[in-house]
């Protein structure tokens, strides 16, 4: 991270740790945190991954985003979001067109929704699959398969 | 006329016609012999390629295993197919389709089952998504197992479907290949649920149990066990 994007971090998002590699932002500060890196050169959307965490006190989910400069060598940028049980983030679809089948990929396998997402429908999976399964209490053995 | 019963067989309908008019019987086994000889040397296939099995089964009309020279001739549609070579892992989400592409071919037809994947999902067979081997939808002739098999495979594959084909039209019981996987257990799919080690959470303890299970269904070790200490007092038994 250079010292330009670092000042332009910390006077935007002062509560944002940034020593760390991986930024933990709250879920408010994503689509404008999205925003100010593209307006700083980040204007390549490498990829976004979503897990599932299940604890005692309830599901948890975390999604990571990474942002990078189309110029050789440069570094990218990563941060993530924790999101509760019913996880829905704010899509990055008008800043970044290529976030559209990424997310609908998190949006099937790990059932995070991204608001203003312009067409939120399964990606891989067959149109009238039951669940997630990438989340960990997922249940192969559903009645959606008959031959299992 | 003296006919003898004994040795009659009605598989074929021709025979049973040849049976009750004798005048025709050299022209209709004829024509039937003609028939015989084309359709099992034109068996046109369609090649139904999900995944790398695919990129063998062009290989295999390549200059190199020429299955030209046995008059099978990879097809576009499943209109102008006789034999839907199925090659690659099958996904719930084909499944389907590859069920309405074979309901669309013409009869007679057959189905190859080419490589692991397609006769039992090899190891994606526990996974969320995959459908464990094509019998599970579609009567297969001919298995050709191979990770995959290569040409010269596939060509002797389709050698034995001409000779089921040439069976079959002459009236003569074929035997159904068994699925080579049928010695082992499939077991329910439940790796990913449930730790290897047998550890398991209250959570993943109960998502088995909303399935009716107790969550021990993935321990084939037990199972061996158990067979084996079963086998052993079997065998105490005998020798008393």
């Amino acid at each position: 991270m250079d010292a330009t994007l670092r000042e332009a971090l910390a006077a935007r998002f002062p509560a944002v740790d940034l020593d760390q590699d991986v930024l933990l932002v709250p879920a408010a500060d994503h689509y404008p945190l999205a925003a100010l890196l593209k307006e700083q050169g980040y204007t390549l959307y490498v990829t976004v991954a979503a897990s599932h965490h299940p604890g005692p006190e309830g599901d948890a989910f975390e999604v990571a985003t990474v942002l990078r400069r189309p110029v050789r060598g440069a570094p990218s940028v990563a941060w993530r979001v924790v999101l509760g049980a019913d996880p829905h983030l704010q899509s990055l679809y008008p800043l970044f067109p290529g976030a559209d089948l990424q997310e609908r990929e998190q949006l099937d396998l790990v059932g995070v929704r991204f608001d203003g997402h312009p067409n939120p429908v399964r990606l891989m999976l067959s149109e009238d699959w039951v669940g997630h399964p990438l989340r960990k209490d997922y249940a192969p053995n559903m009645p959606h398969a008959p031959w299992r | 006329m003296a006919v003898d019963q004994t040795n009659l067989s009605y598989e074929h309908p021709l025979y049973a016609t040849m049976d009750k008019m004798p005048g025709i019987t050299v022209a209709t086994t004829t024509v039937d012999m003609l028939l015989t000889w084309g359709l099992k040397n034109s068996l046109w296939t369609f090649a139904m390629a999900t995944s790398c099995c695919g990129i063998e089964f062009m290989h295999a009309n390549g200059n190199r295993t020429d299955l030209d020279q046995m008059g099978s001739v990879p097809r576009p549609s499943p209109r102008h197919a006789d034999v839907m070579v199925m090659a690659g892992t099958i996904t719930v989400k084909m499944a389907p389709r590859i069920l309405r592409l074979w309901e669309q071919m013409p009869e007679p037809k057959w189905c190859i089952a080419m490589g692991s994947c397609a006769i039992s999902g090899d190891f994606y067979r526990d996974m969320y998504s995959v459908v464990p081997g094509i019998d599970t939808m579609i009567p297969v002739d001919v298995y050709i197992p191979g990770c995959p098999p290569n040409g010269d495979d596939l060509m002797a594959g389709l050698k034995r479907l001409q000779e089921k084909v040439e069976a079959q039209r002459a009236g003569r019981w074929v035997e159904p290949e068994g699925r080579p996987e049928t010695a082992k257990a499939i077991l329910p799919a439940l790796g990913r649920v449930i730790d290897r080690d047998g550890t398991q959470t209250e959570r993943q303890l109960r998502a088995c149990q909303s399935m009716g299970l107790d969550g021990n269904e993935h321990r084939q070790s037990d199972l061996v066990a158990k067979s084996a200490g079963l086998l052993s007092n079997l065998l105490k038994l005998k020798g008393r």
